[in-house]
């Protein structure tokens, strides 16, 4: 059960196949009001993670120009905001950026054998100049967010030779941010293009519904359950949270639970009530809050937290606020409008 | 049939052939010709799991036969005897993988089989500088032949008589599911050694007088490394025995009673869904997706013997086999008879056709792939076609996933055609 953002993409890209179009000559598309709506609220989400990715690579050039330790802490600041702007939007899993695996090279992860110290070592090693080319060719665990995460933050890698702001380190972490500015920017762009696609076909009334579902589940399952110890092996283990060594794994939760409410819910929770369902809506948009209650006091590094069982006591509060909602979503809702999940949505390895 | 003019891989076709004049009778449980039911579809199934079962059975004693030889007497030509074994076990193995997702008792089962990827350093010795292990894993480099003591993240663990219990216990020791001391990648590993190659020619290569006895031990401790070797193949074969029995027609109390006895809806849509999780999830994914997209031959399944074109091939024939309801045993031997596709076609024979050309689709995709890293000329393993920039390798590679994404959704069509979706909707993320 490593890589479940894996299964979903492949499993989106069925759905994305007219697989029941028995009846897609129907004129009246009673779904394309909810669509036009989230459309609109994603694209929001893609022009955000394009200005902030643009903001990042400015600032590493800046810094790689002339670096200080202000200019440092301004791109790890610019590199959260960046980050955070993808957790935003992290669970759409079909259209635009399942080209060319754009959500794994904005994110590879989880990333259990440590890929990413293994080819920036590689890379670094290497003679051969880091051009935008090389990075296009390097695979997806060199060309985002933790590759430069790893460049700022990775302890080994900060008391090494090779740490920022050497000149090779530098041209990596322009050129890896450089790569992530010109996704952001053909994400959002090609976004834009696929309204027409997205608005004109009533099976991604579905779809959309079971990227939000998909992305709790991977939220709960894969970024809080696992490394809190509550799946396979009961060990709790930061290496398995998204974004360890920035301490960023609980703000990056923080972040997906508000990209779902912006993002999402303001076309689901119009879905839900036209369907009469107002109540589930409403309980729905309370365990939102719920959850985001826990916040800001639980943006803060997770590690502490899983050392200490008093420690551990609020992340467990988040947790379980999280599984509810998770409840309501997937189970309740999911049931009432017969949204039916694929395969692997919860299987594998 | 139709499936009978399916041609059969070269190799086992000339198995066949050879084996036919050995009154070699086909098992056939469909001789009565009455229409396939959901009942009798899944009896069927739970037949076709136990040949397979037994027939991974009766290749792992071989490989036990075979690495006894070794130890007994440290040879190159046992060595490579050995080696072959293994492959020839694998065979049947990964047909049996489309058991495991969807039956719970061989999903809890198999990860003392063929858990991976692992963290060697815990069963020997690595070279370092070319080893990375699972992050956090307390037990990636401690390397039990060459101690009688491990300490693992804090918990001292006494591993001088290296039996089969003691390696079965040491499975994700500290907590960590990289730590497999135990199965066919265990084994792998203590033939072949560490790949050291990258993304370069060449696999493993321990030198056989990593056995020997005397004076001509290399790297050490080859007594204890031989004793580990006797001991991990005989657990594969009770744990194989043991899995073959649950599948038995002439056992009570087994799984495959539990099974033939529950609902036929419950048994259809398991097949179901080991096919389509195996095809996507996992194979497509886990195992083809994540090293190609990563470059990552950390991600390679069979890491230290290059067999992982093999892997893949035989996984994607287990999806094939459920579906068709015939299995050629390793004995050449035909198991064949009533299945999802007689059931799929009674209703939809379009949708049943279909189906049937996208598992006839993998399979090519799969044997090119199998075809490219076996050519005698510059041959190509998975590892050099998930190399940065080699397009050849990724199109290879992609072509397979592809072709295992379109039968997925096939799969899915196949379980609403059986009417199915509602339980696939209930049961989301509990027994699934």
């Amino acid at each position: 059960m490593k890589r479940l953002a894996l299964t979903l993409l492949l499993a989106s890209s069925l759905t994305a196949v007219p697989l029941m179009a028995a009846d897609d000559k129907n004129a009246s598309d009673p779904t394309a009001v909810y669509r036009t709506q989230w459309h609109k609220d994603i694209l929001a989400g893609y022009q955000s993670l394009a200005t902030q990715s643009q903001a990042l690579e400015t600032q590493a050039q800046t810094y790689c120009q002339s670096p200080s330790s202000e200019e440092l802490e301004q791109t790890k600041r610019l590199w959260l905001d960046a980050f955070l702007a993808w957790q935003q939007v992290r669970f759409i899993d079909f259209g635009p950026v399942e080209e060319n695996n754009r959500a794994w090279q904005f994110q590879f992860w989880p990333d259990p054998k440590n890929l990413v110290a293994r080819k920036a070592s590689y890379l670094l090693k290497n003679e051969a100049p880091i051009t935008p080319e090389k990075i296009a060719q390097s695979g997806v665990a060199v060309q985002g967010f933790p590759m430069v995460e790893y460049l700022l933050y990775d302890q080994t890698f900060n008391s090494s030779e090779n740490a920022l702001p050497a000149g090779r380190s530098c041209e990596l972490l322009a050129a890896v941010t450089r790569h992530i500015a010109r996704n952001g920017e053909t994400l959002a762009t090609d976004w834009k293009g696929f309204q027409g696609n997205y608005l004109g076909s009533e099976q991604y009334t579905d779809t959309t519904i079971r990227a939000a579902m998909a992305g709790l589940e991977i939220l709960e399952e894969r970024r809080l359950a696992t490394p809190m110890g509550l799946r396979g092996n009961g060990k709790r283990s930061v290496y398995s949270a998204d974004a360890w060594r920035s301490g960023a794994s609980l703000i990056a939760a923080d972040a997906s639970v508000q990209g779902l409410k912006k993002h999402f819910m303001p076309a689901f929770s119009k879905l839900l009530n036209d369907r009469e369902q107002t109540d589930l809506a409403k309980r729905i948009e309370q365990q939102f809050e719920e959850v985001l209650a826990n916040f800001p006091e639980l943006d803060r590094p997770m590690a502490p937290l899983l050392s200490d069982d008093n420690a551990f006591k609020p992340l467990q509060s988040l947790y379980i606020d999280l599984t509810q909602l998770t409840a309501l979503v997937n189970d309740r809702a999911a049931v009432e409008l017969e949204v039916v999940r694929g395969f692997n949505s919860s299987d594998g390895d | 049939m139709k499936t009978l003019f399916r041609p059969a891989p070269l190799a086992l076709t000339i198995a066949a052939a050879m084996s036919a004049g050995c009154a070699n009778t086909a098992t056939s449980d469909s001789a009565t010709s009455q229409p396939a039911t959901k009942a009798s579809v899944v009896e069927h199934y739970a037949n076709l799991a136990h040949a397979g079962y037994e027939d991974a059975l009766i290749t792992a004693k071989a490989l036990d036969k075979a690495t006894d030889q070794l130890i007994a007497n440290p040879t190159e030509a046992n060595l490579q005897a050995a080696k072959e074994a293994w492959l020839a076990a694998r065979v049947p193995y990964q047909q049996t993988e489309v058991f495991r997702f969807g039956n719970a008792i061989v999903d809890d089962w198999e990860g003392q089989l063929n858990a991976w990827p692992l963290d060697e350093g815990l069963i020997d010795y690595v070279q370092a500088d070319d080893y990375q292990y699972e992050l956090g894993n307390a037990g990636a480099t401690a390397n039990i032949i060459a101690n009688n003591s491990v300490n693992v993240g804090g918990e001292t663990l006494d591993v001088t008589n290296l039996t089969p219990e003691l390696l079965a216990n040491l499975n994700e020791v500290g907590g960590s599911e990289a730590n497999v001391a135990t199965g066919y990648h265990a084994i792998e590993f203590l033939l072949w050694g560490q790949d050291l190659n990258g993304f370069e020619q060449g696999n493993g290569e321990r030198p056989v007088t990593d056995y020997a006895k005397g004076t001509g031990c290399t790297n050490g401790n080859c007594e204890r490394r031989a004793e580990y070797l006797d001991a991990v193949t005989d657990l594969l074969v009770s744990d194989l025995e043991w899995m073959a029995n649950q599948w038995a027609a002439n056992g009570s109390e087994n799984y495959r009673s539990q099974l033939l006895s529950a609902n036929a809806d419950e048994g259809v849509q398991k097949m179901l869904f080991g096919m389509g999780s195996l095809s996507l999830g996992e194979l497509a994914g886990e195992r083809m997706k994540v090293a190609l997209e990563a470059n990552s031959y950390e991600d390679e399944h069979d890491c230290f013997s290059d067999n992982t074109h093999n892997s893949h091939y035989y996984n994607a024939q287990g999806i094939q086999n459920v579906y068709t309801g015939s299995y050629r045993r390793v004995d050449g031997s035909l198991v064949s008879g009533p299945s999802l596709s007689d059931l799929v076609s009674q209703s939809n024979p379009k949708l049943d056709a279909r189906l049937n050309s996208q598992l006839d689709a993998s399979m090519e995709a799969l044997s090119v792939m199998k075809a490219k890293a076996e050519a005698s000329q510059s041959p190509m393993p998975f590892d050099m076609m998930i190399a940065p920039g080699n397009a050849k390798g990724a199109s290879i590679v992609n072509g397979a996933i592809m072709a295992l994404v379109e039968q997925t959704g096939s799969i899915e069509q196949a379980a609403r055609q059986l009417g199915l979706e509602a339980l696939s909707l209930d049961d989301a993320g509990h027994t699934f």
